[in-house]
């Protein structure tokens, strides 16, 4: 049996990307399984779902804590999530990035494969240019680095189960299959996690709420961040205004400046500026 | 520098976990900048609750209590009555509901709220559906509007029924002061927030809050599409105070209907008949809120 566990934010499609994952094993005569981590349903949220192939019908229903394959749909995750946490020796972790393969920081012993499904999601014209969808191009680097399924059958599924602009999806996929880049497992000794679980919190007596919640920065959030150019602004301070996540802090001299640790790329201040001074610039 | 035409004090934390572009988020921060901090703040179940105060965060700088999602009005009047008892005269009570908690489940809890003439500010922030659990159907998503329970397909165009007139039914309690919000109008919006903060007794905002993974738009144009619910008359900005309507916003051309609905996927499938259907009673609507304002008249010297 392979075990797939994704890793992405709600708005991607790592649960469409499950679900079409399964239905394209199906249509290669497996006995698929795929369901969802229930979690806030909320977009830019961490979303995990699960999926499991195999020859017999599977019997086990819980969540997948020991994958074979595990695929983040966003770069930012490595960051925050211990997303290779229980990742099988031999196993593989697939990366939507622009970082190379073999740069990959992975666990010892865990092949890596990286693909650039933003810009294939962007060329593809999917999703918005905020909140790309990346899930199909994910699938097709999926199917080529792990045979998990063919890409005949992804195809296929694509077609039949994809409602909104299956033939780019599909080409999505095909692009994906085609850069998708791959890395032998980094050997040597085990050392610590690669992508450690972040320590529990402390929970002291008193308000049940007890801390911030700046405490929690949204940066890893967007894929494109305002870039305020100062020579043209008015000072207006719209941006300021209508910005829902206080990101934008009026310096004493009136300009307007990034707080961009809680920046969430949303694009309103950039929408909303009169003189268009502020630019929506893709994340590095 | 352009003065600032908002109060310039932030009573909201950012990092809250709340969607990129979220109508709701900024119907908040525009909130407590006119309450200001001597303010306690009721949330029941709803977007607000994951969006401000997932363990052990808050991301509000007042106090909170999250309650059940019927319980907003009696919540309120509770608070009210225990801020009388310890002296804190000044303290600000308000309930920050959503639609599906205000129009549906906590319908009589507001009623009774109202009718008991707690001295409190109940405001629902309408994102027109239940949100937090992925877009299901509420009593305040208007007719024809896409939701995971509405679907759109052969035999289903959307929501068959009518937007529930929330205001209305507020409106029948008498309530010293009801005021419909837009954080597209920021001014507008505060004003109106200062002005209750000012009174006594039973006051009610309707706040309109865009969602953009709801509605399915973009998340850059949370404000424009506000602004322009309410240039075609799907959400006019009005206020009544000692029972008087004045309409705060006014508008002498309603745009075309399909300016608004055309910028978002759950209205997508509409044909031109049920356009035309939406555009006539938005503009019946929007007569009769006229009418109302012209038989009330200004309001005395």
């Amino acid at each position: 049996m392979l075990e797939i566990r994704f890793h992405g934010r709600g708005g991607q499609g790592a649960v469409v990307a499950s679900e079409l994952l399964a239905q394209a094993a199906f249509l290669d005569g497996k006995m698929p399984q795929s369901f969802p981590f229930f979690g806030v349903e909320r977009r830019g949220a961490p979303v995990t779902a699960f999926a499991r192939i195999d020859d017999r019908p599977i019997r086990v229903r819980t969540s997948v804590t020991e994958p074979d394959v595990v695929v983040v749909l966003d770069p930012g995750l490595l960051a925050t999530t211990p997303v290779s946490e229980g990742l099988r020796p031999g196993g593989l972790l697939l990366v939507n990035t622009r970082t190379a393969a073999e740069a990959l920081a992975g666990p010892v012993g865990i092949r890596r494969a990286t693909v650039d499904a933003t810009r294939i999601a962007l060329a593809r014209g999917l999703g918005t240019s905020m909140m790309p969808i990346v899930n199909t191009a994910v699938l097709g680097a999926l199917s080529r680095a792990s045979g998990a399924v063919s890409p005949e059958a992804l195809d296929r599924a694509i077609a039949a189960f994809v409602p909104a602009r299956p033939d780019a999806n599909r080409d999505a996929a095909r692009d994906g299959y085609l850069q998708v880049r791959a890395a032998p497992a980094r050997e040597g000794p085990s050392a610590a996690p690669a992508h450690p679980r972040p320590p529990p919190v402390p929970i002291p007596e008193g308000p049940i709420a007890f801390l911030s919640s700046e405490s929690t920065p949204t940066a890893a959030w967007r894929t494109f961040t305002p870039v305020i150019h100062r020579e043209r602004c008015t000072r207006c301070n719209f941006c300021w205004k209508f910005c829902p996540d206080d990101a934008i802090e009026l310096g004493a001299d009136g300009f307007p400046r990034l707080r961009a640790a809680f920046c969430k790329g949303c694009g309103i201040c950039a929408a909303e500026c009169p003189p268009k001074t502020i630019e929506m610039v893709a994340e590095a | 520098m352009a003065k600032l035409t908002i109060p310039a004090e932030e009573w909201m934390f950012s990092g809250h976990a709340a969607c990129p572009g979220c109508g709701p988020a900024l119907a908040m921060r525009l909130l407590l900048k006119g309450l200001g901090p001597r303010t306690i703040v009721s949330v029941p179940a709803c977007c607000w609750t994951v969006i401000g105060t997932p363990f052990p965060t808050t991301a509000l700088r007042v106090g909170v209590l999250d309650n059940a999602i019927e319980a907003t009005g009696a919540s309120i009047s509770g608070l009210r009555a225990a801020a009388d008892a310890l002296g804190l005269a000044d303290v600000t009570v308000v309930g920050f509901a959503g639609d599906g908690g205000t129009a549906d489940i906590g319908l009589q809890a507001l009623s009774g709220m109202l009718e008991r003439r707690t001295d409190a500010i109940y405001a629902m922030y309408d994102n027109e559906a239940y949100m937090n659990t992925g877009v299901q159907r509420s009593g305040a998503t208007p007719w024809g509007a896409w939701t995971t329970t509405t679907p759109v397909g052969p035999a289903a165009r959307g929501k068959p029924e009518p937007k529930k007139d929330v205001m209305g039914i507020v409106l029948a309690h008498r309530p010293v002061y009801a005021a419909t919000l837009s954080p597209s109008f920021p001014e507008d919006f505060d004003r109106k927030v200062e002005l209750a903060k000012g009174l006594r007794g039973p006051r009610f905002l309707h706040i309109f809050a865009p969602c953009p993974p709801g509605w399915r738009f973009d998340s850059a144009e949370t404000i424009a599409l506000g602004r322009l619910a309410t240039e075609t008359g799907v959400f006019p900005l009005y206020e009544v105070l000692d029972g008087r309507l004045r309409i705060t916003r006014k508008v002498s051309t309603l745009r075309p209907v399909s300016d608004y609905l055309a910028k978002q996927g759950r209205f997508q499938h509409l044909t031109p008949e049920e356009i035309a259907r939406i555009e006539a009673q938005v503009r019946t609507d929007w007569e009769r809120l006229l009418a109302r304002e012209r038989e009330d008249g200004p309001a005395p010297a």
